[in-house]
């Protein structure tokens, strides 16, 4: 039995972000949904915990993150060496390439603390409130702001951005002829 | 496929503050979307509503049990 009527269908509609907050926390597609896999079952298995009523998404991100900071601390037990820089020099999907834009932007957000990463794509991307966000990652609101704050001028210094409101014709365009890309 | 329920997750658009350094004046809040945005888009693999298929089934299948 389910919590209520059309929570697996609930749970299924969320896999999209799940999928895209796990790709950006793991930097690696197959680990990702290795990641998502876990945490459906994990939320299939407590989701007596679960109010319906309440923000399902962060509920799920709550659980896949736990899982995902988990499996970390297993693997850094597992190999007592820099994993990290490993993982990330594997991080590359080819077949996932976008733009040459785009691209460099995923090498620049994998080169940020992890930390700083989740806190960017919590509030810039998935559209969580910092409040929200300070709840997914429990840690205080402040501390969310200041994450992503680091991560933003990070990101800038990595990619040369200068100037954060040139807002101009060419960044209009780029932005008109991406989303034609990607339709 | 259809997924039940339409997703409202697509971008900020809840949070319409002007002061919102990740905002539609950010080229780093632009950049965020497009990349994200990239990975939502993506067919999700069937193996996701297979497991959630199983779980059901599997859950009722407890509770069935459980009658005896």
């Amino acid at each position: 039995m389910s919590v209520y009527p059309g929570f697996r269908d609930d749970l299924l509609a969320t896999v999209p972000s799940l999928r895209a907050f796990a790709v950006s926390l793991s930097k690696n597609a197959d680990r990702a949904d290795d990641l998502v896999q876990e945490a459906l079952v994990k939320a299939w298995d407590k989701q007596a915990s679960y109010q319906p009523g309440t923000n399902l998404k962060a509920w799920l991100f709550t659980i896949l993150r736990n899982e995902f900071y988990s499996q970390m601390r297993k693997r850094k037990r597992e190999v007592e060496d820099s994993d990290g820089a490993i993982t990330g020099r594997l991080s590359v999907h080819p077949a996932q390439e976008g733009s040459v834009d785009l691209k460099d932007f995923r090498r620049a957000l994998e080169q940020l603390p992890e930390d700083q990463r989740e806190a960017i794509i919590l509030i810039g991307a998935s559209g969580f409130s910092y409040e929200e966000a300070a709840e997914i990652c429990d840690c205080a609101v402040g501390t969310i702001k200041s994450r992503v704050s680091r991560a933003r001028t990070r990101l800038q210094e990595i990619l040369k951005i200068t100037g954060e409101n040139d807002f101009g014709p060419d960044a209009i365009s780029a932005q008109i002829t991406n989303s034609v890309f990607t339709a | 496929m259809n997924y039940g329920k339409p997703n409202t997750h697509r971008g900020p658009d809840k949070r319409g503050k002007d002061s919102d350094p990740l905002g539609a004046n950010s080229e780093i809040g632009r950049k965020l979307r497009q990349y994200y945005d990239d990975l939502i888009t993506e067919d999700i693999p069937d193996r996701f509503s297979d497991l959630l298929n199983q779980l059901e089934q599997k859950s009722s299948a407890k509770t069935a049990g459980n009658k005896d």
